[in-house]
């Protein structure tokens, strides 16, 4: 199984993509991305922690204590109507980016194939 | 950071404890949930989260305002850490207390002395001009010929005005004691050069000035407050100075002080008499609005040309130049202290490399901390922060010590420097300016201190020292530590050569033969106003009076007069004719001086051929003079000059030839350090132009050949004769001769012991750094020297090991210090008498005192080291 470690800008993005379904705590999030990559994303919870509380902190995310459903007392996140925006601006420019990438990576006679 | 802040700093944290608790949780039950065993799960959840310590500290960079909490934590961790071994702090905060002290107190005097701005307003416009002729020299202060002055007062396109000054010293009477006051005369616009005003009263108006002198004056506010009780009804009222009458119109404020020491000033009109205008007057002005310095100087350059030239010295080649006024004042004191700064830079220098090693030494014994705090999560910068606060916090403590040491510093310098010095001392002060520059320094020394150390700590860690010997042999560290030594050894050394080359400069100052002998001599100056005394003749009297009364006082064995006393500022040289029609080689002058005839007597000199004067060398007798030894063998070698004849005119008629009756001593006349005088002394009874009888020293020898105590009764004796002979005389006190050497050479004096106490300080702390060195070594290689020992070694094949080791430590710190030296004690070439700034002996005896000294501090280490038990083996190993 090879890992990707995530840059620190992607890593913020990925979390506000998480967060759209809903509010979710850190663990959550780490497992959802873990998940939802195939395994091939492996959130380091010394990238996960910073990251969450400087999204925090930047307004994108706000974090609520609730309790889960083992009764106990969890710290969890929510988007915020700025962190969508923030998101919507994100995803265009990933779009842009992975599509210039793949246009560099593959040769345009197959580009229709993938 | 406040309590609320604080507190809700401390919610957060248990928020962040709790958030990775839960997730820690979550981790497990999802583990056990997939069938693992609760400790299995555990066990890998914890392995999964990694570092719980390292995951909060980055996270809890995320807050913000983080830094002052780190601060906050790094300082009470550093106090702790610094509590926990009080010798290294207190070693360390002595040390930086002494280094960041001399330099917060050097500081002082440079930003009194040379940074602030002169106390008037926009001093950058305020020059000082002259037209120097080429070649000539004219001390400190700049001038240009009078008449030229008077052209260029009135030449508009330069300055706004222009001003020249000149001060003397008058006698004030009628306010008190006779007092002897530093009166300034100054012309019309001197005052608004300056952009002073008086506190009281008005400034000079154009018809206060007539020719030479005015009737009206300005009072400082000091001898206001001294002679007048600060009374502002003075004005209008008139004092008597030199015995003439003059008004008093206005009190300048305290703030004023131009030209420094002036009690008063008094109005000048420079008239220039086209025949013989020989006079220099410095010129300082206020440059016009809009004309910018570089321009002045090219119109001032321009005006050059167009100046007249009257007779006199030749005006060949005028420099023109414009040298702000604050160079001026300043003058030359500049260069020694920029070179006494550079010397207490090289204090701090080794104070910092000796905290330096300490911390260094710290560190190898605080690995295993490192090691720890490193496991627990800190990141390196974050070790090195913690360091680096430490340090600060070390230096700050010092730097609080170290404005103390600056104070008692200053309090020192000032009161054992020579008077007058240094100008404007009276800014020298612990100003803000000054704690500010001492905040900076603080911080800089931390870096300088800790940087290296903080570094070294840090990458340690990453080589887990956790391990039980853990006895990392750090062999860099070591390496850096005998660098450091090394350096402080050169630093050291530099310092100790210029103050060796000072201290022998100054022994050869006092060990010239100045020729005359000044134990048991003592001096009292007067100046004879002529007011009261107008005739050369009332001047003789007065003279031939008080000697007898002085010759009168019991104890005294010989009692003279002469116009300028050796060793004094003043004196009067001029060329003669000699009746054989030889001509004296261009240039040469000779001293001429008047004297008593018991002048010779009185000062020790000893007649070498002829005759002294005696009572019977009448006004109106034969006229007679007597050659100094080098005058006498220039012209008629082998002692043939008794009974040729000499004049002081140029185109002597018969009346002007003298008769040489007698050969006296070669004397010193001028500074200590000037060559032996050329003289012709002539009796004050035969000496006609009363300028040269106006100032008048008299010169009283004690019978008693003890000790100088045995002068005080005379003293008194001699300063009451003055006081009867004219109650009006502003009497200076009588001056035991030897003192007067003492002030002619206390500034050679001062800076020498200076220096001298610098270059010792530093020369401590290099041997505080040697013997750290030594010690931590040979502690770190007891099992080695044990298993030497074990092995048969003798204690004196410990001790060669151990002087080894010290030369090793040391030589290469000599021979860099040595290369050091020979480039910067060049420096001191301009302050040193008789000796070269590469003087091999002083060189030499230096190099032994430094080796001497650090064997002496390897001495104790190396008894240590000597008797190192070989039974540590056994327990080493235990």
């Amino acid at each position: 199984m090879s890992r990707i470690e995530l840059l620190q800008g992607t890593l913020d993005f990925i979390i506000l993509q998480t967060l759209r379904w809903g509010p979710c705590h850190g663990y959550g999030i780490a497992q959802q991305i873990r998940a939802s990559s195939n395994d091939t994303l492996q959130v380091d919870t010394g990238s996960l922690y910073p990251a969450l509380h400087r999204l925090e902190r930047k307004k994108w995310i706000s974090a609520d204590w609730e309790v889960s459903e083992n009764r106990q007392r969890v710290r969890a996140y929510t988007i915020t109507a700025a962190g969508r925006k923030q998101l919507a601006v994100e995803r265009s420019k990933w779009e842009l980016l992975s599509k210039a990438i793949a246009g560099v990576m593959q040769p345009p006679t197959t580009q229709a194939e993938s | 950071m406040t309590f609320s802040g604080s507190r809700k700093r401390a919610q957060r944290d248990l928020d962040l404890d709790e958030e990775i608790r839960a997730h820690f949780d979550m981790a497990v039950r999802d583990r056990m949930a997939r069938g693992e065993s609760r400790a299995a799960a555990e066990a890998a959840a914890r392995r999964e989260f990694g570092n719980v310590g390292h995951v909060k500290e980055v996270t809890r960079d995320m807050w913000g305002g983080v830094w002052l909490e780190r601060l906050r934590q790094d300082l009470s961790f550093a106090w702790r850490s610094l509590r926990r071994s009080p010798t290294f702090t207190i070693v360390a905060v002595l040390t930086l207390a002494l280094g960041i002290g001399v330099n917060t107190a050097m500081f002082a005097v440079l930003n009194g002395v040379l940074l602030r701005p002169l106390p008037f307003p926009d001093p950058d416009r305020l020059l000082a001009a002259s037209y120097k002729p080429e070649g000539m020299e004219y001390g400190v202060t700049p001038r240009m010929f009078d008449d030229h002055y008077v052209l260029f007062e009135k030449d508009t396109s330069i300055f706004e005005h222009v001003a020249t000054y000149g001060a003397r010293s008058l006698t004030l009477t009628g306010a008190g004691d006779p007092l002897s006051v530093s009166a300034a005369r100054v012309t019309r616009q001197f005052f608004s050069v300056l952009g002073a005003h008086p506190q009281l009263g008005r400034a000079f108006e154009e018809n206060d000035a007539s020719g030479d002198d005015g009737t009206a004056v300005i009072l400082s506010d000091a001898l206001w407050h001294a002679r007048f009780n600060a009374n502002p009804s003075v004005i209008g009222t008139t004092v008597t100075l030199e015995g003439v009458s003059r008004t008093v119109v206005g009190v300048m404020p305290a703030s004023f002080d131009y030209p420094a020491g002036t009690d008063m000033w008094q109005p000048w009109r420079v008239v220039a008499n086209p025949k013989e205008n020989v006079g220099l007057v410095p010129v300082i002005g206020r440059l016009k609005p809009g004309v910018s310095i570089e321009q002045a100087r090219q119109m001032f350059a321009a005006f050059a040309p167009n100046l007249p030239v009257v007779e006199g010295p030749p005006r060949t080649g005028l420099v023109p130049e414009l040298i702000p006024l604050k160079t001026v004042v300043i003058g030359d004191v500049r260069t020694p202290l920029l070179i006494f700064s550079g010397a207490i830079v090289f204090v701090l220098l080794i104070a910092c490399a000796n905290v330096a090693n300490l911390l260094l030494m710290r560190v190898a014994s605080r690995d295993r901390e490192m090691a720890l705090r490193a496991a627990l999560g800190a990141g390196r910068r974050r070790l090195v922060r913690q360091l680096l606060t430490e340090t600060l916090a070390l230096t700050t403590v010092g730097a609080v010590a170290g404005v103390g040491v600056s104070w008692a510093t200053l309090r020192m310098l000032l009161s054992l420097a020579p008077q007058n010095l240094l100008p404007r001392a009276d800014g020298i002060r612990i100003d803000p300016w000054t704690l500010a520059f001492t905040g900076g320094l603080t911080i800089l020394t931390a870096i300088v201190c800790g940087l290296i150390p903080a570094l070294h700590a840090s990458e340690h860690h990453l080589h887990a020292s956790l391990g039980a010997g853990a006895r990392t042999v750090t062999g860099g560290r070591q390496r850096l530590r005998s660098l450091l030594v090394g350096g402080e050894i050169s630093l050291a050394l530099v310092l100790l050569t210029g103050a060796g080359l000072l201290v022998r400069s100054f022994e050869r100052m006092r060990s010239v033969d100045l020729g005359f002998d000044p134990r048991n001599a003592l001096e009292v100056t007067v100046d004879l106003p002529q007011s009261r005394y107008a005739t050369s003749a009332e001047m003789r009297e007065f003279d031939a009076r008080v000697v007898a009364n002085l010759g009168a006082i019991p104890g005294v064995e010989a009692a003279g007069a002469i116009n300028f006393l050796p060793l004094s500022k003043t004196s009067i040289a001029g060329s003669f004719t000699i009746e054989d029609g030889r001509k004296l080689p261009p240039g040469y002058i000779v001293g001429a001086l008047s004297v008593s005839p018991d002048y010779f007597r009185a000062m020790g000199m000893h007649i070498e051929r002829g005759r002294a004067f005696t009572a019977d060398d009448r006004t109106n007798g034969a006229r007679v003079v007597i050659l100094s030894h080098s005058v006498a063998e220039k012209f008629w070698p082998g002692g043939k000059a008794i009974g040729k004849r000499i004049s002081s005119s140029d185109n002597p008629t018969a009346a002007d030839w003298v008769t040489i009756v007698g050969v006296v001593n070669d004397v010193v006349q001028g500074a200590v350090t000037s060559n032996p005088g050329r003289s012709a002394y002539s009796p004050i009874a035969q000496t006609d132009p009363p300028f040269f009888l106006r100032h008048v020293t008299f010169v009283v020898r004690s019978r008693d050949e003890s000790a100088r105590t045995a002068l005080t009764p005379i003293e008194v004796a001699a300063a009451r004769v003055l006081r009867e002979a004219d109650p009006n005389l502003a009497v200076q006190t009588a001056t035991p001769i030897p003192e007067l050497i003492d002030r002619t050479t206390a500034t050679p004096r001062f800076q020498s012991r200076m220096l001298l106490t610098f270059s010792l300080t530093a020369l401590a702390l290099a041997m505080i750094g040697v013997y750290g060195v030594l010690s931590y070594n040979f502690a770190q290689r007891q099992q080695e020297i044990g298993v030497r020992i074990a092995l048969g070694a003798t204690p004196g094949e410990i001790a060669r090991m151990v002087l080894r080791r010290t030369m090793v430590l040391v030589i290469p710190g000599i021979v860099v210090g040595l290369g050091a030296s020979f480039a910067l004690t060049r420096v001191l070439g301009r302050f040193l008498f008789q000796i070269k700034a590469t003087d091999p002996v002083t060189f030499a005896s230096v190099v032994v005192v430094l080796a001497v000294v650090a064997l002496a501090a390897a001495a104790l280490p190396a008894r240590r080291a000597s008797r190192v038990d070989p039974t540590i083996l056994t327990r080493a190993a235990g």
